[in-house]
């Protein structure tokens, strides 16, 4: 089974300047992994549309919702960063991690974004991190 | 410990005997529609019931081989497994209602002939129970993402090992005090003492021994009388619908909610169906009204034994037509009188019970829409609440300090400590994983560990965990779960500020 998060899912600058357009460009990342299917995109946005999925800390966590777990095929992460926050429902994001989770596999990236997220000095890193493998290393164990 | 806001608990050993009985009731009320169903196969069936099929029934054979039917595998297996997962859920979620699913399941296959209602009131409970135990041991210390293999290894494993020890050890005991029963009551008939009698086979019929003493006991005596005399008593003492039958009706007038509404239905199903199975729910959920069947049963035989009355054969089922036709010739008056006496004592007696309990029993119905509700209620109740609670719940938003307020009210309260945390989301798999791994981290920082932290979807929400924490939008939703938990709505997942609150509120209640 391949890593979750590769240096190819992590975009430093996103094009997107919508909530709506990120969801679009996080599931573009995870279809091309190969993780989803093409459908997964529209149930990110149903989720969406039922809950925010805004965390705080400049991150949402797009992610799919129960009805469309078979077209989640693997665990898979996207990573993009925006340059200017995109307005998401109110709130200002920066980081968009778009999420398919398969058999809890996702759980442990899940944890450790949480954890350093939660920590404002690493976000602050993360904010001004210049290469994918910055990211990657800030992450840390995100793939072990 | 924190001290309590409401003053001087009542006599504990009342409040303990009240929720003992709101549990009963709790883990059979939910499941009197399967006794009901079961009802109306056997009473339409058996081979003497109204029409009987043998594939239903479970009698005759089919192609050479015996009709298993239906009436014999609901009431062996499924009622007392829908009791046991009812009494496992209320202890510790779905996952405690497996485990002890699993565990009365030995019981039931290594008692099969007896019926192991009372075996699924025990272990049910019990496995979940031991489950809860069994989590908390590493609760919290198993690496993300191994939550799940663990989680069902030990179940599994602990599951194994009740079945076992339900099928070695346990059913021989629960046989024995069938057996105790079975000899209590022949020794009450060798003795002349028939009245008491009831002592033991009202007890025993309520949690479905009936059979084993009517069949294992009564019958043999009773058709030694009549080989003797003709007729026999004997086979009135079980099958005297009349205490039943009383406790029906006295529900239909003075019950509360559920019970009040199935009653009148189960009386029609138990007297002219002579199902009397589908009471004992009845008397299992208010453990006090054995007092009613008890008086009702002995004062039946009291009348028999006064008239000289019996019954030529065993009346199956108990139904009133039944024993109309089973009555000796010489013996109408005193078989009728019997069941008429006995149902008035245990209405009467009955009625009075109902009646005392009436205030208690409706805010129970009140503070939920059904007995299960309340049993959960009553034991939050009992459990009580801090009152900080209320300052949390008024920070934390919206919130309408309603459910507090319903579980506080009338019972005392010790506070209680915080110990389980629960994070809900719509999935369980995304915003509140993160969450619940934020916070579980900050309890860490805070040096507190017996607290466990844990995702889930709310639909898979149980109302035995002290917080609820749910994003403002979903705390509407969770709250319909779990109306007891305290409910904190969050906006911010990653850095809200009442992730410290609750570190502090955690802190405080282990004192």
């Amino acid at each position: 089974m391949g890593k979750v998060l590769e240096l190819a899912q992590i975009n430093l600058h996103g094009t997107a300047t919508t909530s709506a357009e990120a969801i679009d460009e996080a599931g573009r990342i995870l279809v091309a992994t190969g993780a989803v299917t093409a459908e997964y995109p529209s149930y990110m946005h149903d989720r969406e549309v039922l809950v925010s999925t805004y965390m705080g800390n400049f991150l949402a966590i797009p992610h799919g919702t129960n009805e469309g777990k078979d077209t989640v095929l693997a665990s898979a992460l996207s990573f993009v960063r925006y340059d200017e926050p995109i307005d998401w429902g109110g709130n200002p994001v920066r980081f968009v991690v778009g999420i398919a989770g398969k058999d809890g596999g996702h759980m442990d990236v899940l944890s450790s974004i949480a954890l350093i997220f939660s920590d404002e000095e690493q976000v602050d890193r993360l904010l001004v991190a210049e290469t994918p493998e910055e990211v990657l290393d800030l992450l840390g164990d995100v793939n072990e | 410990m924190t001290t309590s806001s409401v003053a001087a608990p009542p006599s504990t050993g009342r409040v303990r005997v009240q929720r003992f009985g709101t549990f009963l009731s709790g883990m059979v009320m939910p499941n009197i529609p399967a006794f009901i169903a079961w009802g109306l196969i056997t009473a339409l069936f058996i081979q003497t019931g109204w029409t009987p099929v043998g594939i239903l029934g479970g009698f005759g054979t089919t192609h050479g081989v015996a009709n298993v039917g239906l009436v014999g595998p609901i009431i062996t297996y499924l009622i007392p497994l829908l009791i046991a997962a009812q009494g496992g859920r209320m202890v510790y979620g779905l996952r405690g209602a497996v485990v002890g699913t699993v565990f009365t399941m030995g019981v039931i296959v290594g008692s099969l002939g007896t019926t192991m209602i009372l075996g699924a009131m025990v272990c049910g409970p019990i496995g979940a129970w031991l489950i809860k135990q069994f989590d908390r041991l590493w609760e919290g210390k198993i690496r993300a993402g191994f939550e799940m293999l663990v989680s069902n290894f030990s179940a599994g494993f602990l599951g194994f090992g009740l079945a076992m020890a339900g099928y070695f050890w346990l059913s021989p005991f629960f046989d024995w005090i069938s057996t105790i029963l079975g000899d209590g009551v022949k020794a009450l008939v060798n003795a002349h003492l028939l009245p008491l009698a009831s002592l033991f086979i009202e007890p025993a019929k309520v949690v479905f021994l009936n059979n084993a003493i009517n069949h294992g006991v009564l019958d043999q005596l009773g058709a030694q009388q009549v080989q003797q005399s003709g007729k026999s008593i004997l086979f009135l003492l079980e099958a005297n619908p009349g205490p039943g039958a009383g406790l029906l009706l006295a529900f239909t007038f003075f019950g509360v909610g559920i019970s009040r509404a199935t009653a009148p239905g189960a009386f029609i199903i138990q007297f002219l169906g002579g199902i009397h199975e589908v009471y004992f729910p009845f008397v299992l959920s208010k453990p006090m009204l054995l007092i009613s069947v008890i008086l009702g049963g002995a004062t039946g035989v009291a009348t028999n034994v006064a008239f000289h009355s019996g019954l030529v054969a065993p009346a199956s089922p108990g139904s009133i037509f039944a024993i109309l036709l089973e009555t000796s010739k010489d013996s109408y008056v005193g078989v009728i009188l019997s069941v008429v006496l006995s149902a008035a004592v245990s209405f009467i007696v009955t009625a009075i019970i109902l009646r005392a309990s009436r205030a208690r029993d409706l805010a129970a119905e009140a503070s939920g829409e059904n007995a299960l509700a309340s049993a959960i209620a009553q034991n939050q109740a009992n459990k009580g609440r801090d009152s900080r609670v209320g300052d949390l719940l008024a920070t934390a938003g919206a919130d309408s300090p309603q459910a507090n307020a319903d579980a506080a009210g009338g019972i005392t309260t010790t506070a209680t400590k915080i110990s389980s945390i629960v994070f809900a989301c719509d999935a369980g798999m995304g915003s509140s994983a993160m969450g619940a791994t934020v916070v579980r981290n900050k309890l860490k920082k805070a040096g507190i560990t017996d607290v466990t932290v844990e995702n889930k979807a709310i639909a898979n929400l149980a109302d035995n965990v002290d917080i609820v924490i749910t994003q403002s939008q979903l705390t509407a939703r969770a709250k319909e779960k779990a109306p007891h938990a305290q409910h904190v709505s969050v906006d911010n997942f990653m850095a809200s500020p009442r992730y410290d609150e609750i570190v502090d509120e955690v802190k405080a209640s282990q004192g």
